[in-house]
Formats: C-alpha cells, structure tokens, sequence
C-alpha cells in the first residue's frame, strides 16, 4: 500500500525543470524496467517497436530517428555472452558502447532487410553520440 | 519513521483496472531526473500527459507477450500498460499543441506499482482508441 502524499503531481513533476540545463544525448538504464533508453536528440518522439528487443523513437517534428529503448537488457546480455562468448570483452566496469549493442543484434538475429536498415540507423545514431550503457548484472 | 526507500519516488493516482477506483502508482525520482534533462516539452509531457492517461484510460493490458522476462508475482496482473487519448500533446520547447493524429499515448506500470516508460505511438488503424499491434502485444484487455 502506497501513502501518497498531499503535493500535487504536476506540481512535483514541474519542480524538475530546469531551464539551464542543456540536452545531452543520453543512455540510461532504468531499474524498474531492466531497459535502457537512448535519446540523441530533444525533439518531442513516438515510438515504434520493431522487434522484441529494440523499440524505435521518431522525431514528431521530422520523422529522424533520434532513439530507442532496449528491453530486458540483463537478460539480452547474458543471451549475448552464452551465444557469443566474446561479448564479453566488450564490457567493461559493467558497461558497454551502445553502438556494439546494435551491432550485436544484427550480428546474431537473422533479420530482414528493412529491419537491418533500422538498426544501421540506430548504430549510427549511438556512434555520434559515443554513449556507454551501463548495464549491470552480466 | 518513514520509509527511506520512499523518498525515490513521487506519487500520483491511477485508475486500478480490477475495481475501477484509483490507487496509487509510483515513478522514480531517477527517472524523473533523466526525463527534466530532456527539456521543457518532455517535462509538460510528464506532468500534464502522463496523468491524464493514468486517470482517463482508453484501455489497460495486461500482460505484455513480448516481455517474458518481467517479474511477476502470482496474486498480480503483473506489469499493466495504460492506453489514453490525452487532450494535449507538446513540443519539445513546451509549446502545447493538438494531440499527434492518429497516435495514443501509452504508460507502462510494473507490477510493483511502478510507471517505468511512457510515449506516444501510433494508433490501430481500424480503433484510434488502441495502439498498433495491440492483439499481438497483449495477453488480455482489463479495461
């Protein structure tokens, strides 16, 4: 059982704001999802899921892919390194670069065309933004 | 003594899909750190958005098929995924703006009662109400 408190939530969630910080492309890994979510750029996104591991977000302004979310990326991990043992060494202190995250899917999914097309685009995307993901428990 | 654990997250109501009532749901104060730094329009988004879909569903799944790797706990729907219409959406400078056409708002809720992603998509072509691909991405529909 939650105890909320009185606070108004938009209230709360206002307060976050602040004006002077500016955009950083960003990797995250979320705790409650086991995901990590990608953003290389602020515009305002929908996102479309394109397989079970990767869901893709679009520009709303351009249609640009500008991120993604990685779902279940514990799990994803240890399948990489059960299936390609020398994942491993790409690791370290418990991240990765998120662009070797997209090259090992293409590398070990046998996709169709326009999907690989998606996930170059995203290789892409992460290599400019030279993110690390840290992801944990592998 | 409060709860130390409590003081990560912020509260807001939702609708709970087994009675109808609202209940409370709960949202990281990490992730809600990461999403300020994305800028004003992704902040309105949280704050105006977010809770109105929680309180005003179209609809709630349950059971996403595609994440087999979600903990779930026996007495519990296990994560929900709340489907809504808002009645805003923004830009990413925070100018509001008309709902995106053809596109519903989705929020995903673990089965610990925490909302861990929310985003616009786009709509099921035949039910603007539902997102795409829904009969495929969800065990059941509990509202």
């Amino acid at each position: 059982m939650i105890n909320k408190p009185e606070k108004n939530f938009e209230d709360i969630a206002l307060g976050y704001l602040d004006e002077n910080i500016e955009f950083e492309p960003t990797a995250t890994y979320d705790v409650d999802g086991d995901c990590v979510e990608f953003l290389a750029r602020p515009d305002s996104f929908y996102a479309e899921r394109i397989d079970d591991l990767v869901t893709v977000y679009y520009s709303q302004e351009t249609d640009e892919i500008i991120g993604s979310l990685i779902k279940g990326v514990s799990k994803y991990c240890q399948k990489l390194k059960e299936k390609m043992p020398g994942f491993i060494i790409e690791i370290h202190e418990g991240s990765i670069m998120l662009e070797h995250l997209f090259l090992a899917r293409m590398w070990e999914s046998d996709m169709e065309e326009m999907r690989v097309i998606v996930y170059k685009q995203l290789q892409e995307a992460a290599e400019r933004t030279n993110i690390r993901v840290p992801i944990c428990k592998v | 003594m409060s709860d130390p654990l409590s003081q990560h997250y912020e509260y807001l109501d939702a609708i709970n899909p087994i009675d109808g009532n609202k209940f409370t749901v709960k949202i990281s104060c990490e992730r809600m750190q990461i999403v300020a730094r994305r800028g004003k329009g992704h902040v309105y988004e949280m704050a105006y958005v977010l809770p109105e879909v929680l309180i005003k569903p179209k609809a709630i799944f349950t059971g996403l098929r595609r994440d087999e790797d979600e903990p779930m706990k026996s007495n519990s729907f296990g994560s929900l995924c709340y489907v809504g219409r808002p009645s805003v959406a923004y830009m990413s400078n925070g100018q509001r703006v008309e709902p995106w056409p053809d596109q519903v708002y989705l929020v995903f809720v673990s089965d610990e009662n925490a909302v861990y992603n929310w985003r616009w998509e786009k709509a099921d072509s035949y039910d603007l109400d539902l997102p795409k691909e829904h009969d495929k991405r969800f065990k059941r529909r509990a509202l």
